[in-house]
């Protein structure tokens, strides 16, 4: 029973991992600018990442295993995001504009391809 | 010149302690062989990095031991904010309805350690990624932008971590 319960629990946390770096991933192609891109592609995939670490915490046999990945949780939270931050510190330091607002600018793609007057 | 010799023995000694501590998690062996072996290659390890584990000028032992009780809360409030902001992402990405914008302010945290810990929380916590730190001066890319006022936009940003993470460390 005890089991089972934790393997329900388990596959929740994957399956929520799935869905966040799938998400993540439209978001990498859907956004115009490159901070945005990398928004939703650093913060997704590190949730996607933490959430499979939760699952595989949830279903470690010993608890000696369950300190290690622990440990590598915390390492992970450390590096993850100093990872994206690296790239978009270099992204600013090269002058890398901001871009316009974004709801504009879906449209305007969306009305260039329905073949409308794109401004 | 004393001063100057008990603080590099108090952060020699602190690595060391973390160091073994780390090899210790990994093993999870009380032989007399692993913690020896443990022992001497923290040993060894600190003697060669402590100038770079624990800078010279950080000259307060809260600027980098941090406190117990309150970083195991922040711990789940980090977690609890990571889910949020990965929520608030999925609903941008799918009706793509954001105001992306740079905008820049200011920390109260005083020590190294901090600082980088706020940083990496703000790339966190909902819809914001840091692109830069100077000294106390964050440039932040911020997803849901509705002001761009330096101290308004501190509070909305930052201010509930900023306070979390100023009472573990200083």
């Amino acid at each position: 029973m005890m089991l089972l319960m934790r393997e329900i629990l388990a596959m929740i946390a994957f399956a929520s991992a799935m869905v966040f770096g799938i998400g993540g991933l439209v978001g990498l192609f859907r956004f115009p600018d490159p901070y945005s891109r990398m928004q939703a592609g650093s913060l997704c995939g590190t949730t996607a990442v933490f959430s499979i670490f939760l699952g595989t915490l949830i279903l470690a046999p010993s608890a000696a295993m369950a300190a290690r990945i622990l440990l590598i949780i915390f390492f992970f939270l450390l590096s993850a995001p100093t990872g994206s931050y690296i790239v978009a510190r270099f992204t600013w330091n090269a002058g890398t504009s901001q871009g316009k607002p974004l709801r504009n600018r879906i449209e305007r793609i969306a009305d260039k391809r329905q073949g409308g007057e794109a401004e | 010149m004393q001063v100057e010799r008990a603080w590099r023995i108090i952060r020699f000694v602190i690595t060391t302690i973390a160091l073994f501590i780390t090899w210790f998690l990994f093993t999870a062996d009380f032989g007399l062989f692993s913690l020896t072996t443990g022992m001497v290659g923290s040993l060894l390890i600190a003697a060669i990095t402590y100038e770079v584990f624990i800078a010279r000028h950080q000259a307060n032992l809260r600027f980098f031991i941090p406190h117990p009780f309150f970083l195991a809360r922040y711990l789940f409030v980090i977690i609890f904010l990571l889910y949020q902001s990965s929520f608030r992402m999925l609903i941008a990405v799918i009706t793509g309805r954001a105001s992306p914008r740079i905008v820049h302010f200011r920390t109260r945290l005083r020590s190294d350690l901090a600082r980088m810990i706020l940083a990496n929380s703000i790339t966190f916590t909902p819809g914001t990624i840091t692109l830069d730190l100077n000294d106390d001066h964050l440039t932040v890319h911020w997803f849901f932008c509705n002001t761009i006022h330096a101290k308004a936009v501190g509070e909305s940003v930052k201010g509930r971590i900023e306070r979390h993470i100023g009472k573990i460390w200083l």
